[in-house]
């Protein structure tokens, strides 16, 4: 019937995307700027852009895409970065924040246009893209979560952007290896590697892609009019532009990151010595110290592990029931005056003139602070039971002969002088022959969660290899020496390890309520963005979200009853369009699956907003079913009635969605005034959950 | 030869159940031509209804009638199949029981399964939260073999007494472990393999030093082993009949799958895993018939209700059954008792019943009561006379009034009094004054006379709570805060007034309409490091729900009456309180769900699900104490390598074959893809259904949890080397290389039996070990043998 008259449908198509669009621009671009103050976790991201903006290096979880994105936008509309960030709430003031904001949301506005072209690409409904897009755009929760300078609008907008591209390039509209084709071929590559450079979330999209790509390849394989080079075309094309091209576009924005932060800053204590000597203002960038240690130089020691940290103590002891009470010896990421030890000889305290420390000898380290030994003895280590204790042990210096430890350097033969920072060194307990490793696992709290030390009887041990980081001592002159640059690939895997480890250590604090999966879809709590008196609440619009529930229970059953229904040879052929239908549901039931089930089986710490990619998935589906649902009921009735139940139909839920946004906008756009307990409040009657907080 | 056929026909059951149907079936056929269908055996040679069928039944039938024909000849032998099936049997009773009662010291985790055993000759309650069966096995022969359950079984390696009967303890797991021989070689048979591949692989699993290990202690997995890998043949069995269903045997079999498959859930909950298995091949089958033509709708879901009936009624009845011997066998109080509920704890003889007995039942105005945090740790609510620091650790301040904490052992300072606000009189008069729920109370603590309080002022270790105190008034504008709310949780079935024990309550601050909470963390020192007690926002939670559980009216009003009272009064006892089975089913279900995951300390010989395939580290499960005799659990090595191998080599070929088909290139016919099909449908199904979910488990893990999984991969080795030998012979038509195939694989076995004798020492723990012997054995630099020092 469309076909008939493509341009009217060609004018309707764009009438509607173009109303679409300007929603969009209307729902995500009001009252953008307010509050003028810090919301939630702008002040981690907002005060990492700026760390960009002042090349300041720094440490975190995520990769660096999102933050450089943030900062490059901070810098283009003329921010300098001053601004602290230093907790949420503070006000901006004069900062001009305005360039992150409305970046952050054009990114995040661009969401809802990408969805309606991909209902589109993958039913040609226009129905189903509308609805779809609808459902999306009147979401109360991702107009929040889209306006602030966060991480997650660049992350759900290149989600987005890498689906679309996916199903534009399996659609059989686009011709196979036409320009167009490969460009969007490539655009999805581009999207992928901005996704998973923004968080590390974004593997399951490209595992969804991934899904996607088989899938296709899988049909053209089938297709037996086409001999099978065809197919190993194909194959080669996406492995370059899924595959290769994307891991060249991460690669390169890690040389970025690792170029532009150049001045050092409070990151530097995760990565190694070498590493740290790369940064400029870095008390090893273009060192300046003794270049050889001696007795009684006051030395740090990092280990050489990638993550290792400095060799710390503290005034605190082992707790009861682990090994002797004695005092508390870790690894520690960060700078302090608790990491800094004394090397003195193994029998005396007095040191006369310089003595240089060579491989092979037998010394003792003497914490500064607390003047005690570095220990060990015959008691399982706290959590590696295999190894020995290691333990702050004596008093003012004073211990046993299990202070005793032997100094061997790699590579070397004995005898040779020790240097700063280039000398790998093992020390070796004298008395029971095991070495200093640090494990790398994590301490329970009465440690403060810094990371465990041992004594590990197989003295081969990669982690058992440590290095003096700075090494103080006056009677030697200081002289400059340039320490061995890490090449970018170098730099490259150790931060990736870092990184690694900082996402392993995130886990939930004992006795901290931590949002919990199943808490998710049904909406259970939000999350404050603002308090105070003018407050934002990161919370879905109920309504869309229980409606995407349940659509998503009824994908299941229509699913299901298809499935039996065509097995049993009741239905030999779907019609087209419904065919199609279904299995663009499918997908989505594949994606939301994808991005919501892996949460489960995570140890770490997780968040409400965690939810949203999958969200959107979900959201999108129930478009597509609403449309297929639409055009099946009314066939039950007349077909007089048909077309009246329809309508009703479609408009009963549309006005459901608007009215429903209309109630809970204020979520996003700000409320002021009591609480919603109190019956004078603007969202009094709206506290539908009891775990509701607003 | 009739003579031998009679004296088997007892022992073993799958194939005299197919001579008798095949008896059967003759007698029948005289009888009645349309019977037939019920017995379904050898039908295909004769039949002339075959014809009609089209094509797909066809395919099915196909091979079935290649199983037929294949099971006419062995017919002839059957002689030689039992004898194969009993050989194997045998020689797995000799290795399994070869000196059992050797060491005569407890091995690993005999420690806990025999210490259960023991407490079931003693009726003892305990809490574990692995399901009951397999102790109730060993435990119903340890019984019979006059086991008192007095020895005290106390860390691994202490010697066991005269007085334990230790043949009878380890005789259960080893028979169990033995019989896993047979049912595997008729598993093989029952999926279509050849003789010689069933023998095979029952041979690899005979010769396989950790399910050797495993199979001779007081363990459970060989049960576990056993219940999957017979219901699964049960299963396979039952898949004969689908096509005609209700008859005897259908039922027989099916019935028989899913009570073995509970009784593999009810061994250890990792049995869950077979299960799924089995409901997997069953839906896999029920997929596969709708899709045919000749059944009608109704049939089809008639069959679907008849399955399904058998698959849950079954399952649930054997799991209460098994549950309700197990509370019914453990009626006297004991050592975990503590875990459960007071509730729980006063229906056991002699348990919190001998204390509690003789309580007033309702909490009235008056009432002096301990409270006991109900869910999770146990502890009671607890003040003294000592104050929060005015300042802590991390520089906030406190209201500095009276601590209150949550103390794990039971002491006068856990008395409180309920108290009206409005009433001062304290003695309980009758009619008493009983509290219901929705009441507002004080709480007056006994010794000190405070009131439990609680205000806006951060609690000391959950600054994001309010903190709790006994109040004093320090004249310093900030007034007591006082009041509490009575809810009762469970007032639907005990009614809203407060009862003791049985009522589940919170207690609501009325100021700020939060409520009490056990926070799980510990105070430092100037809390003598017991429990903190703060008030909590969120309110439907577990660590807020308390219950009375001692219990005595106030009678004078003198408050040193009063201390002298609380201090030496013993209770009054009368009668013990009843659960019925629901109740504690439920409640021991609970418990048994949300347990286990406090340990999070790694263990010495703990493991990786990803070490496993490769077997990276074994378990000392015991060593002689002045000799280095040990036993340590390990695989043998070439078995458990060539099986990760041929996982990875059965992939390949099955995307091969997938790709090829995809294309219409038929490399096997259909008969033979069909076969090659199902092995992986249901061997490396079941590898992963018990592999997989290991990456999830935040439990400690062991190579033990590995050996479900491991014996479905050398399952579906071996069907893969049959595989691999048709296809050389009858597909690529090379002879002799089909030769030299079965030549390399006879070798391939005469390795797998050297390093076998190898391990023995290390299975059987008998021979006194050297250090170089000890070294010679470590084969890889991970295995982490024991080796004395002198």
């Amino acid at each position: 019937m469309a076909k008939s008259v493509p341009v009217k449908q060609n004018r309707n198509w764009l009438l509607a995307f173009g109303s679409i669009c300007l929603l969009t621009i209307v729902t995500r671009f009001y009252k953008v700027t307010e509050p003028p103050h810090v919301c939630w976790d702008e002040t981690h991201f907002g005060k990492m852009g700026s760390w960009y903006i002042n090349r300041t290096f720094f440490f975190d979880v995520h990769p660096p895409l999102g933050k450089m994105l943030i900062g490059l936008s901070g810098y283009l509309t003329g921010y300098d970065g001053s601004f602290p960030f230093d907790k949420p709430g503070d006000k901006y003031e004069n900062t001009s924040y305005i360039g992150m904001r409305v970046f952050c949301t054009a990114l995040g506005a661009s969401i809802v246009p990408m969805s309606f072209l991909t209902v589109d690409e993958m039913t040609q409904s226009m129905t189903a893209s509308v609805l779809s897009s609808l459902f999306i755009l009147f979401d109360v929760g991702l107009i929040t979560l889209t306006q602030y300078i966060l991480l997650d609008p660049l992350l759900l907008c290149f989600l987005m952007g890498s689906v679309l591209g996916a199903i534009k390039v399996s659609s059989k509209r686009n011709k196979e290896f036409s320009v167009k084709w490969w460009s969007w071929l490539a655009f999805t590559g581009l999207m992928l590697a901005c996704c998973i450079s923004v968080k590390f979330v974004g593997l399951f999209i490209v595992l969804l892609v991934g899904l996607i790509t088989i899938g296709d390849l899988w049909s053209i394989l089938g297709d037996l009019s086409r001999p099978v080079s065809v197919t190993m075309k194909h194959l080669i094309a996406r492995t370059i532009c899924l595959i290769l091209w994307p891991i060249f576009l991460y690669v390169a924005f890690f040389y970025i990151h690792l170029t532009v932060l150049n001045r050092s800053g409070n990151g530097d204590g995760f990565y190694s010595s070498a590493f740290q000597s790369q940064l400029i203002g870095n008390s090893l960038h273009n060192a300046s110290m003794p270049r050889l240690v001696a007795y009684g130089a006051v030395v740090t020691i990092k280990n050489h592990r990638t993550g290792g940290g400095y060799l710390h103590s503290h005034y605190h002891l082992y707790p009861e029931g682990i090994g002797a009470r004695q005092q508390q010896i870790t690894t520690y990421t960060h700078k302090d005056d608790n990491n800094k030890w004394i090397i003195k000889k193994y029998n005396t305290n007095k040191i006369k003139g310089v003595s240089i420390l060579r491989s092979g000898d037998l010394i003792r380290l003497e914490h500064v602070p607390t003047k005690r030994n570095l220990h060990s003895h015959k008691e399982q280590a706290p959590i590696m039971k295999k190894h020995f204790q290691i333990t702050g042990y004596g008093e003012n210096g004073t211990g046993d002969a299990n202070d005793v430890w032997r100094v061997s350097v790699v590579g070397v033969p004995d005898g040779t002088e020790v240097a700063t920072v280039s000398s790998k060194l093992r020390l070796i307990h004298y008395l029971q022959s095991c070495a200093l490793t640090s494990t790398g696992k994590q301490l329970p709290k009465w440690a403060y969660e810094q990371q465990e030390v041992s004594c590990n009887p197989n003295l081969r041990d990669a982690n058992a290899v440590w290095n003096v980081e700075e090494n103080f001592f006056e009677k030697l002159p200081n002289v400059s020496f340039k320490v061995y640059a890490p090449s970018f690939i170098e730099r490259f895997f150790e931060s990736h390890a870092v990184m690694f480890q900082g996402n392993a250590g995130l886990k939930p604090k004992e006795g901290e309520v931590t949002s919990r999966p199943w808490q998710w879809p049904i909406n259970y709590r939000g999350q404050f963005f603002s308090g105070s008196a003018y407050r934002i609440y990161l919370l879905g619009n109920p309504v869309i979200w229980w409606g995407n529930l349940i659509f998503l229970a009824l994908f299941v059953l229509v699913f299901s009853i298809n499935a039996i229904k065509q097995q049993r040879g009741y239905i030999k052929s779907f019609s087209d369009s419904h065919k199609q239908e279904l299995v663009a549901c499918a997908w989505l039931f594949l994606a939301w699956m994808l991005h919501y089930i892996p949460f489960w089986a995570m140890g770490r710490v997780l968040y409400f907003h965690h939810y949203f990619p999958a969200l959107l998935f979900n959201s999108m589906l129930s478009g597509i079913l609403l449309d297929y649902l639409l055009e099946e009921v009314p066939k039950f009735f007349s077909p007089k009635l048909a077309a009246t139940v329809y309508h009703t139909m479609l408009v009963l839920i549309l006005s459901c969605i608007v009215y429903s946004f209309h109630l809970f906008s204020p979520l996003a756009y700000g409320m002021n005034g009591p609480s919603a307990n109190e019956a004078n409040s603007t969202m009094y009657g709206l506290k539908w959950l009891d775990s509701w907080e607003f | 030869m009739d003579t031998v056929k009679n004296r088997k026909n007892g022992k073993i059951k799958p194939k005299t159940t197919k001579l008798e149907s095949e008896e059967k079936y003759v007698e029948k056929l005289i009888e009645n031509g349309k019977l037939e269908r019920q017995e379904g055996d050898g039908e295909s040679t004769s039949d002339t209804t075959e014809n009609k069928q089209d094509c797909k039944e066809e395919k099915i039938n196909n091979l079935r009638s290649f199983e037929y024909s294949t099971a006419g000849k062995i017919c002839r032998i059957s002689c030689e199949v039992d004898l194969i099936s009993i050989c194997l049997f045998v020689c797995a009773l000799l290795t399994r029981m070869y000196k059992l009662q050797e060491p005569k010291n407890i091995v690993f985790d005999e420690l806990h399964y025999g210490k259960y055993v023991s407490l079931y000759m003693r009726n003892t309650f305990f809490f574990d939260s692995h399901p009951p069966l397999g102790k109730q096995l060993i435990a119903a022969i340890a019984y019979y073999s006059g086991f008192d359950g007095k020895y005290k079984f106390d860390r691994i390696g202490s010697t066991y007494s005269d007085s334990v009967p230790l043949f009878a303890l380890r005789f259960v797991p080893a028979f169990c472990g033995s019989l896993i021989i047979p049912v595997v070689y008729h598993l093989m048979l029952e999926i279509g393999l050849s003789q010689w591949t069933s023998l095979l692989a029952s041979l690899l699993l005979l010769l396989d030093n950790a399910v050797l290990t495993q199979s001779r202690f007081i363990l459970m997995e060989s049960m576990l082993l056993l219940f999957a890998l017979f219901g699964l043949l049960a299963l396979l069995k039952f898949r004969k009949y689908y096509e005609n269903p209700y008859g005897l045997f259908w039922w027989l079999w099916l019935t028989l799958a899913s009570i073995s498959f509970t009784c593999a859930l009810c061994v250890k909950y990792t049995g869950f895993y077979s299960c799924c298995l089995g409901l997997a091949i069953l839906a896999r089958d029920y997929w596969i018939a709708l899709s045919s033509p000749k059944l009608s709708d109704r049939t089809l879901f008639i069959r679907f209700l008849a399955q399904a009936f058998v698959g849950v009624v079954v399952p649930f009845l054997v799991y209460l059954g098994i549950f309700y011997v197990h509370l019914n066998l453990l009626y006297k109080a004991g050592p975990h008792d503590s875990i459960m509920t007071s509730a729980f704890q006063a229906s056991l003889e002699g348990g919190l019943a001998s204390i509690t007995k003789g309580q007033p039942l309702v909490v009235a105005h008056g009432s002096q009561i301990t409270l006991r945090h109900t869910h999770g740790r146990t502890c009671w609510l607890h003040s003294h006379a000592h104050v929060y620091p005015i300042r802590y650790a991390d520089k906030r301040g406190s209201s500095h009034q009276q601590q209150v904490t949550c103390y794990s052992f039971k002491d006068v300072n856990n008395w409180w009094i309920v108290k009206r606000p409005n009433k001062n009189d304290l003695v309980v008069e009758q009619p008493v004054d009983a509290i219901k729920h929705g009441d507002v109370v004080q709480l007056v603590h006994g010794l000190t006379s405070r009131a439990l309080n609680s205000h806006d002022v951060a609690a000391p270790m959950s600054p994001q709570c309010q903190e709790v105190s006994c109040y004093i008034d320090y004249n310093v504008s900030m007034p007591a805060q006082n009041l509490w709310k009575v809810e009762i949780l469970n007032k639907e079935q005990n009614g809203d007034t407060w009862h003791t024990i049985q009522s589940l309550v919170r207690l609501i601050h009325v100021d700020s309409n939060q409520a009490l909470k056990y926070s799980g963390r510990q105070l430092p020192d100037w809390g003598f490091h017991q429990h903190e007690v703060v008030a909590d926002r969120i309110i439907n939670q577990d660590d807020t729900v308390w219950n009375v559980e001692e219990h005595r009216y106030t009678k004078s009003e003198d408050q040193k009456d009063r201390e002298r009272d609380m201090i030496t009064a013993e209770m009054i006892p009368t009668a013990a309180t009843t659960l019925s089975f629901w109740d504690k089913f439920f409640e021991l279900q609970y418990k048994m769900l949300f347990s286990g995951t406090e340990s999070v300390q790694n263990h010495m010989y703990s493991s990786e699900p990803l070490e496993w395939p490769l077997m990276s580290r074994g378990i000392a499960y015991w060593v002689a104490s002045n000799s280095n005799a040990q036993i340590h659990l390990l695989g043998n090595l070439v078995i458990w390598y060539s099986a990760t191998l041929s996982l990875l080599i059965y992939c390949s070929f099955l995307v091969f074959y997938l790709l090829r088909r995809h294309r219409l290139c038929f490399d096997l016919d259909e008969k033979n893809w069909e076969k090659f099909r199902f092995l992986g449908e249901v061997f490396l199904a079941g590898y992963l259904f018990h592999y997989l979910p290991y990456f999830f488990v935040e439990r400690t893990l062991f190579l033990h949890h590995y050996l479900p999984a491991f014996c479905f991969k050398v399952l579906l080795m071996t069907g893969l080397i049959e595989h691999l030998y048709f296809v050389l012979r009858d597909i690529l038509k090379l002879r002799f290389i089909a030769y030299m195939f079965i030549i390399l694989l006879l070798l391939w076995v005469g390795l797998v039996f050297n390093v076998f004798r190898r391990f023995t020492v290390l299975s059987y723990g008998t021979t006194q070990l050297t250090t170089t012997d000890i070294v010679a054995l470590r084969w890889k630099d991970t295995w982490d043998f024991i080796v004395h020092k002198n």
